[in-house]
């Protein structure tokens, strides 16, 4: 299993969100997990990003590759994400965007990788470009590209599509799922809306704390 | 008819006089002798040199701090106190800083007597030193508390918050420690937003009279204490050529402000390439930052502490580590023969809750889009020299009858006063959310009962923050005081200075101490009302 979840459990001021969670992803599958307002999905991103904040606390172990990376920082996990806001930091052009999380190297090779995600993201020529004056779906792909180059080693993805309009969400959806299947990267993904997940993928429901089979 | 009544009392009171007392400034500065006779001062150059310099180094130590403490305790548990902490060192005055600092500092000073020890202080150069070393640390160090709420309120701010810790979140994800997250991601995007704060602390460092006239050289003095000598005690033509040192001294100071940003804006462009290097581990800066804190916390604790006792100690002998004796004297003294207390609390009461009424008017009563001339005409009667505004201020009164007189002096107090509450209230009372006053509205309350039921207790925080910076500001007031009293009224600013050259030291401690208290206490009442009692 590429991302594997034992035992995980949340609380909230002591109370438990989410008791004893297992599951297992392997690369190149996207499993969505669904519930509602409050259930502690997001908080279960963070946890596993590294990155949760008191009020709440968890226990459990995270392994990547059967590596437990549960106590490490967020930053060497590895664990890229995807939010509800594209987060494309606004200082930075899209091409320092990216570059921005590639792992450190040959300048030349690093530019060139960064015009390569650009070119297959369908933005050819926008490295110098501002964030602000992007399209919405073209913030989207930005985001997902700046993850990508950043060599994740499994991806979170926390309803990144929820404030896509109908059509566009249509397509970016299956741009990250098919750049996430063709790289191999394991992927969790927490979503309010059953369209969201990829067709034919496995779907858990958290209700009451607990995880079941959708 | 309401917007022109509603402007009106702070256009009178505030913005005229203000615009009169900066044209009067410059009318004055006309004169061919004043700038001759300036320019033939023999310590003009070296005077300006040192006030430039006191204000740079002072600004450049303090904001690198305010950084580093910034970026040590960001988003770490230790980050709602920072506000608080450096609320409360904002309230203590610069003046009674520098006082208790340099009562610390001096050769029989504290430090001295813990460190060094003998039968006679060490013959160390602390305060006064010709480089003006002190100074500037005193300066830097008072700079801090509020460079650092400058950026606590710039990062807490609703939307800005939001939006920074998804970024924080995203940054961390894609690799990179906190500190280089803070570095790359956080830093860049206050910065421009920090000119204003930063060109206030340049400067009110460049041309600040009280703390040069306690801690700064003499030999030459910073060119501000020259420029106030030249106000207060000379002829018509000393004051002409005061009136023309002011002119100098902003125009050095507004073109050095313009070098120092254009400086910065290359800084930016030169480490840029830094953004886009990679991730990076570096860790925030968290022992810095907590060394940096504690350090300041001793410092300020340390201040007040030697002030306290030292107000109790008519006789404290060298290197005696506590006072032999203890006694009210010096308390006594300030609060029945000087009538500066008082006058002080009064001007300070009166001016805060004045401007307080005068700037709700405004917000009140005017357009949103004609806030941004009250906030720069704000923003620029705090960036420039105090010496500049007090000297045309003085023109001005005096042409109307006012100086030596209570209503002119009043007026002095209120001026910054009024600025520092638009500045405090203008982002809460334009954010609030008009839906409440709607619902009220349709619930058929008039606009007074919406304003005392429901809008007034929602801004209850940012209306108190507002008085008690003003009660504070009020309460400093010392070089515009000093030329509009002519002699005939004391302010506690103005006694805490005389006693401090060559006065007891207890009875200045006391004054120094009665300086701060109002302020501390009145933020601290501010704080404990303006607690939310709902979620």
């Amino acid at each position: 299993m590429a991302l594997e979840l034992q035992s995980v459990t949340l609380t909230l001021h002591g109370t438990p969100l989410i008791r004893s969670f297992n599951v297992g992803i392997i690369n190149g599958e996207v499993v969505t997990l669904m519930g509602p307002s409050g259930s502690g999905k997001s908080a279960l991103m963070s946890m596993i990003a590294g990155d949760l904040e008191a009020p709440f606390s968890a226990t459990g172990r995270i392994l990547l590759d059967g590596e437990d990376v549960s106590h490490i920082l967020p930053e060497r996990r590895r664990i890229g994400r995807l939010f509800q806001d594209d987060l494309l930091f606004p200082h930075m052009t899209v091409g320092e965007n990216l570059l921005f999380g590639m792992p450190r190297g040959d300048k030349a090779a690093r530019l060139a990788r960064m015009q390569q995600a650009l070119e297959d993201a369908g933005l050819a020529g926008f490295a110098p470009r501002a964030p602000h004056t992007l399209s919405g779906g073209q913030r989207a792909r930005v985001a997902l590209m700046r993850a990508m180059v950043a060599e994740p080693r499994a991806m979170l993805l926390d309803e990144p599509f929820n404030k896509l309009d109908a059509e566009l969400r249509g397509v970016i959806r299956g741009f990250v799922f098919d750049h996430l299947r063709e790289r191999g990267i394991p992927c969790l993904m927490v979503t309010h809306d059953r369209a969201d997940a990829p067709a034919g993928g496995r779907v858990l429901r958290l209700m009451d704390g607990e995880v079941r089979d959708d | 008819m309401t917007r022109i009544a509603g402007a009106l009392p702070l256009l009178a009171l505030w913005a005229v006089p203000l615009l009169a007392a900066l044209v009067m400034a410059i009318a004055a500065a006309a004169s061919s002798a004043a700038w001759t006779a300036l320019l033939v001062h023999p310590q003009l150059w070296p005077a300006l040199g040192l006030s430039l310099w006191t204000g740079t180094a002072a600004t450049c130590l303090a904001f690198i701090c305010a950084l580093i403490i910034s970026a040590g305790v960001y988003r770490s548990p230790a980050w709602p106190w920072l506000q608080p902490l450096a609320a409360t060192g904002m309230a203590l005055p610069h003046l009674a800083f520098a006082i208790g600092f340099g009562i610390l500092i001096m050769p029989s000073g504290l430090v001295a007597r813990l460190g060094v020890g003998g039968d006679t202080p060490p013959n160390w150069i602390t305060t006064q030193d010709p480089l003006g070393l002190s100074l500037t640390i005193a300066l830097a160090l008072k700079e801090i508390p509020f460079l650092v709420a400058m950026i606590w309120s710039l990062l807490a701010q609703g939307d800005t918050a939001a939006h920074l810790e998804g970024q924080w979140r995203a940054a961390r994800s894609l690799g990179h420690g906190a500190g280089s997250t803070w570095l790359r991601v956080v830093q860049p995007q206050i910065m421009r937003r920090m000119t204003w704060p930063l060109l206030i602390v340049f400067s009110y460092g460049a041309s600040v009279v009280d703390m040069a006239l306690v801690m700064g050289p003499t030999q030459p003095p910073p060119l501000a204490v020259i420029i106030w000598n030249d106000l207060n005690h000379g002829t018509a033509a000393n004051n002409a050529r005061g009136i023309a040192g002011a002119i100098l001294l902003t125009l050095a100071i507004g073109s050095l402000a313009a070098l120092s940003l254009l400086a910065l804006r290359a800084l930016g462009v030169a480490a840029r390439p830094l953004l886009s290097a990679g991730p990076s581990p570096r860790p925030a800066p968290r022992f810095i930052a907590a060394a940096s804190v504690g350090a300041a916390v001793l410092i300020y604790s340390a201040v007040l502490m030697l002030l306290t006792l030292l107000s109790f100690a008519p006789r404290w002998p060298y290197p005696a580590i506590l006072p032999p004796a203890l006694s009210l004297s010096s308390w006594q003294m300030l609060l029945t023969s000087s009538p500066a207390l008082w006058l002080s609390l009064g001007l300070a009461a009166a001016s805060s809750i004045m401007a307080l009424v005068l700037v709700v008017l405004w917000f009140e009563t005017q357009p949103r889009s004609r806030d941004r001339w009250l906030l720069v005409l704000a923003a620029a009667s705090l960036a420039l020299p105090q010496v500049l505004i007090a000297a045309g201020q003085y023109d001005v009164l005096l042409r109307l009858g006012l100086t030596g007189d209570i209503i002119g002096l009043f007026l002095v107090h209120l001026a910054p006063v009024i600025a520092y509450a638009a500045i405090v209230l203008a982002a809460p009372y334009r954010s609030f959310d008009q839906r409440y006053i709607a619902a009220a509205r349709s619930l058929s309350a008039g606009p007074w009962r919406r304003w005392r039921l429901v809008k007034g207790p929602l801004l209850r925080v940012p209306l108190l923050t507002a008085a008690a910076v003003g009660f504070s500001v009020s309460m400093v007031q010392f070089v515009p005081a000093q030329l509009i009293a002519a002699g005939r009224f004391e302010t506690l600013p103005m006694a805490a200075v005389t006693l401090t050259s060559g006065g007891s030291r207890s009875l200045s401690a006391a004054f120094a101490l009665a300086l701060a208290l109002p302020p501390l206490l009145v933020f601290l009442a501010a704080a404990i009302a303006g607690r939310t009692r709902w979620r």
